[in-house]
């Protein structure tokens, strides 16, 4: 791939996030490492509970202070600086101007008292010098990059007025306001109809085109991976499991649970009548109570000794890498 | 494996809840174990009192002379010399009535008894009393001069032996009576403020209970219900929240005055419950509404249940957790508001209340006498303040909210 | 469209929600959730509705199970009026028409273990349970999975797709004929999500259920489904049968709606099919074709005249000016 010629935007390495919580410290996320590429789009994908927000939100560093830790060995890199390491001032330059989010809910991220218009000059004047007039110009600019319908009208208004669509589409124009080198979506459309999430995607993947953003996309539906996604990230019970491109992942999965994830979901257009789906035994393991060995092994169809003996590494493979004992193979 | 017995099932349940993620976060907060604590002091008191471990009559004896300064405070010169003659007096007066020996089996002062019923012995005794009372009383200065000291001295020696000290058991009663002073009439304020507990803990408990109660009923009714009941409840409690609540109490409890129920504290409760209602009712109410949106809900109507059914099992079970709440946080205000009308006046009667100690303590507060007011406020913060500590422990504790 | 082997017909349901306010709570304007929605269920048969949030298919489960009081229309069971009875009159065919709910976490009481909320079903509709109660709640929580110490556990002990397990064996302890499942599997993480799909294909042979199938996901209701509704906006656009939904969409909608759906494969990517604008208000609808607004198709009739659910080719009605 061209990708790995080109600088990281965003370098995360022996990333782990701890919680403490009253059964003791919890290690939500262990030693996650990957890299994100300017211009690309790297899908994560896992289960709830499998650490995908913790990641996104310990990169930002927006998990609470007095509940979570990172630990020492943790580094985000980000153009020569350790965000890990950062001190808040270092972070309020960072997020935001450098590093944008989208959430899930968009409703919760607007302010409700607040004319969408107002928000976006909030967001502006933070990091911009523009005066209130060149501001609100570029508000209503801002609302038409991402095709809201009617932006001069709409940025007077408050954001229940709006619908959830439209919601996600002021959100990411705030995101964008700065135009950040990446952008971090956490599930957002998982709260939209199919419909309305086909436009937010379509619009993401522009203005990926438009600014060159390395977008880092959070979600559980792995049909919106396979459509925008350039490489992909699946995590299993707070690690990372399985790194590859789009097209090495969804035809020839190396790891037992990518594999399991990948056939369970309903195949469109070739069904069966009363076909099953194939499934995972089992739940995912409490991260309070997790197997010895590899953390899937109770649940994996082609365990051996070994893996319940020993938890693999996630081993670089080409351009790919995974984190299995006994990966699936086939045609690489 | 075929069947669970069900007999293990309650005790399974209460093991789970001890060791659940609630009570181990709430173990580890000493301040709340420790109000806890407090808290089972105060109602154990209270069930002492209920119990008749110590009596109505205990917190209306005369147990010596009045304004006694708690910790066997000191007291100036001339204070001791009118607390002495004070004694003497009323034993003499015993001595001298006409049924002399049953007016000395009557006297005491809590433990303290005279030294003797036959009134020829104590009239001898008291005359040595009056002699060495008399010489003291010469002095002007019956600090500074040695010789007047010394002679008070003698003087309340003599004065002890009026009367047979107590010993043993109840000599530690007596200690314990006297540990914080008497109040104008000479009452144990100690008793009154341990006799005071259990009025408040039972004004407490009744009136919070009864207001949940009440508020739950017509919340849940107006909640679930909808239309006119809704319409009902609400035209009630805005009605009486546009009272203010110390109003609505003193037309309640003036309204009671003469009535068959005077003098006991069923007035009291009425005026808490009429007034207190309203938070439980318009909480439960909001809970109600959002609860009957609920899955569980719906499933239970499609089910075809009565609504008093899932009304009853589905609905109320789940506001629990905020009824309990709103019986602590009013638990805690009616003790207050108890002492409130009770210090106007229109609270407890005929027997003695915090509120009715401090009414009391006006005047004393003015001679400069801070024993009665300062034992039923310092009875009254710490168990407000326990309840308070408590109750912000709990909610930390058992709030799904709260990780 | 009717023939007597259909359990469940529907006809022109309508149902509008009041909204009241002003100072004298009046009605003031009306969600209009259903209008005219008809369509028959054989028995056995697993009907799918699709749609977007607010389309009315949330509303039509339950018309059906008679949570809400149709504003009109009717809904025959086995051939019997179910729209207009009384709450007693209801009470036979509740138990024979049971529903399971989206959220695993509310829609079980976290005050009531397994045991009590399974038994409280089957005593109020006087279950025949020929070896004892706690026999068939035994039974019937190993039907749906689970281990028999899970009855006497609180719902809270349980993972999401645990409680929807719950929720089914709530739905069959009192022998229903058909179930209405309003997204069972939306709120349940993927691999947990197949298990539960193969649960409830397993428990319509055990127990020859028919089913009604609420989702907004086309790949789930492809998989499970033998015919689909497609909803906007609280019509009917199309009825079609998932073997060939994807050869046989006629309706823009339903294309539109295929064709957001993401594909997983990569090597499969698609413009997304961009549908412009929002579904819109509820409360006013538009005097032609609801979906004229949006349909990249759409001529100047379709703004004026409303089209009707028409049967364009064997059981296949569209709701479409422009489809022959």
């Amino acid at each position: 791939m061209s990708k790995t010629k080109t600088k990281p935007v965003l370098e995360v390495r022996n990333l782990s996030t701890c919680f403490k919580t009253d059964q003791g410290v919890v290690t939500a996320i262990d030693d996650v490492s990957f890299d994100l590429y300017p211009g690309e789009t790297l899908g994560i994908v896992g289960e709830s509970g499998c650490g995908k927000t913790v990641t996104s939100k310990s990169i930002m560093r927006l998990l609470p202070e007095h509940l979570s830790f990172q630990k020492p060995e943790s580094r985000v890199m980000y153009g020569g600086l350790n965000l890990a390491a950062a001190t808040e001032a270092e972070m309020r330059t960072v997020r935001g101007d450098k590093i944008a989010m989208i959430f899930q809910e968009p409703m919760t991220s607007l302010n409700p008292v607040f004319k969408i218009g107002a928000q976006l000059e909030e967001a502006l004047s933070y990091h911009t010098d523009l005066d209130r007039k060149a501001r609100r110009q570029r508000a209503i600019d801002m609302l038409r990059q991402v095709e809201m319908p009617e932006p001069e009208r709409r940025v007077d208004e408050y954001p229940h007025q709006l619908s959830g669509g439209m919601r996600q589409r002021v959100m990411i124009a705030m995101a964008l306001c700065c135009e950040p080198e990446v952008l971090i979506a956490d599930e957002p459309t998982t709260a939209l109809d199919v419909t309305i999430q086909a436009q937010i995607l379509d619009l993401m993947e522009g203005l990926k085109n438009k600014f060159n953003t390395a977008i880092m996309l959070i979600t559980h539906d792995l049909g919106v991976v396979a459509q925008i996604c350039d490489r992909v990230m699946v995590m299993y019970a707070g690690r990372v499991i399985e790194v590859a491109s789009v097209r090495d992942l969804f035809h020839n999965p190396q790891h037992p649970y990518t594999q399991a994830l990948l056939r369970s979901i309903p195949k469109s257009g070739g069904r069966q009548k009363g076909e099953r789906l194939p499934t995972i035994k089992g739940i995912v393991p409490s991260l309070f109570n997790l197997p010895p060995g590899c953390r899937f092994q109770d649940r994996c169809e082609y365990r051996e000794e070994r893996c319940v003996r020993d938890e693999p590494l996630l081993e670089q493979h080409g351009n790919r890498s995974y984190r299995c004992h006994l990966p699936l193979g086939g045609a690489q | 494996m075929s069947s669970t017995p069900q007999a293990t099932s309650a005790p399974s349940w209460w093991s789970k809840f001890l060791q659940g993620r609630g009570v181990r976060k709430f173990k580890r907060d000493k301040m709340a174990i420790g109000s806890l604590v407090v808290i089972l002091v105060y109602l154990l008191c209270a069930l002492a009192v209920g119990l008749n471990v110590l009596e109505k009559e205990d917190a209306f004896a005369r147990v010596g002379p009045g304004w006694t300064p708690g910790f066997g405070g000191t007291q100036n010169g001339e204070k001791r010399l009118q607390d002495a003659e004070f004694r003497i007096e009323q034993i003499e007066r015993a001595a001298a009535a006409t049924q002399a020996e049953d007016a000395l089996k009557a006297l005491n002062f809590g433990a303290l008894v005279p030294f003797s019923n036959d009134p020829e012995v104590v009239s001898a005794r008291v005359a040595e009393a009056w002699a060495i009372f008399n010489a003291t009383v010469e002095y002007d200065d019956l600090e500074e001069d040695p010789a007047a000291a010394k002679l008070l001295l003698d003087l309340e020696s003599k004065v002890e032996e009026l009367y047979t000290q107590p010993t043993g058991l109840s000599s530690l009663v007596h200690s314990l009576r006297m540990s914080l002073g008497t109040d104008l009439q000479g009452r144990s304020i100690m008793f009154r403020a341990l006799y005071s507990t259990k009025v408040a803990v039972q004004i407490g408990i009744i009136s919070a209970l009864f207001s949940v109660l009440l508020g739950t009923l017509l919340g849940a009714a107006a909640g679930y219900f909808g239309g006119w009941v809704d319409h009902l409840v609400i035209w009630l409690y805005s009605t009486f929240s546009s009272i203010p609540w110390i109003v609505l109490l003193m037309v309640l409890a003036s309204a009671f005055r003469g009535g068959p129920f005077d003098g006991t504290l069923i007035p009291v409760y009425a005026a808490f419950c009429m007034s207190f209602w309203i938070s439980p009712c318009r909480v439960i109410r909001g809970e109600v509404m959002k609860l009957k949106e609920l899955e569980y809900v719906q499933a239970a109507s499609a089910m075809g249940f009565g609504k008093i059914q899932i009304l009853l099992k589905h609905i109320i079970p789940n506001t629990a957790h905020l009824m309990f709440i709103n019986f602590s946080l009013l638990f805690v205000g009616a003790i207050k508001a108890e002492v409130i009308l009770s210090f106007l006046g229109l609270g407890v009667k005929g027997q003695p209340s915090w509120g009715v100690m401090i009414s009391q303590a006006k005047a004393e507060v003015l001679n400069g006498f801070f024993w009665q007011i300062g034992a039923a406020t310092f009875f009254m913060v710490i168990l407000v303040l326990a309840f308070n500590i408590l109750s912000d422990a709990l909610q930390d504790a058992f709030d799904p909210k709260h990780v | 469209m009717s023939s007597s082997t259909d359990i469940l017909q529907v006809k022109d349901l309508e149902m509008h929600f009041p909204v009241r306010g002003g100072i004298l709570n009046r009605v003031q304007s009306k969600v209009h959730a259903l209008n005219g929605v008809s369509f028959s269920l054989k028995k056995g048969e697993v009907l799918g509705v699709v749609g977007e949030s607010g389309c009315g298919k949330s509303t039509l489960g339950k018309c059906l199970i008679r949570l809400h009081s149709p504003t009109a229309g009717s809904i025959l069971f086995e051939g019997e009026e179910l729209t207009g009875l009384s709450h007693g009159e209801l009470m036979p065919y509740r138990k024979r028409i049971q529903m399971i709910f989206q959220d695993p976490y509310s829609s079980l009481n976290p005050r009531m273990t397994v045991r009590q909320a399974l038994r409280e079903v089957a005593l109020f509709h006087q279950v025949p349970t020929p070896f004892g109660m706690n026999a068939y709640i035994e039974e019937l929580v190993q039907r749906v999975g689970l281990r028999v110490d899970a009855v006497d556990k609180f719902p809270h002990e349980f993972s999401g797709g645990q409680r929807q397990r719950i929720g089914i064996a709530r739905a069959l302890a009192c022998n229903p004929d058909v179930l209405v499942a309003d997204e069972p599997v939306s709120a349940l993480d993927v691999s947990i999500q197949a298990q539960v799909l193969n649960l409830l294909m397993d428990l319509k042979d055990e127990f020859g259920l028919t089913l009604v199938f609420v989702s907004h996901d086309l790949k789930v209701i492809e998989h499970f489904c033998d015919r689909v509704l497609v909803m906007y906006l609280g019509n009917v656009v199309e009825e079609l049968s998932c073997d060939d939904l994807h050869k046989n969409a006629a309706h823009p909608y339903t294309k539109a709606l295929l064709g957001a759906n993401p594909i997983n494969d990569p090597d499969d990517r698609r413009p997304l099919i961009v549908l412009q604008g929002d579904v819109p208000s509820p409360f006013v609808l538009p005097p032609g074709c609801a979906f004229a607004g949006r349909c990249p198709v759409a001529e100047a009739k379709c703004h004026t005249d409303r089209p009707r659910l028409e049967r364009k080719s064997v059981d296949h009605p569209v709701s479409c000016w422009l489809v022959d």
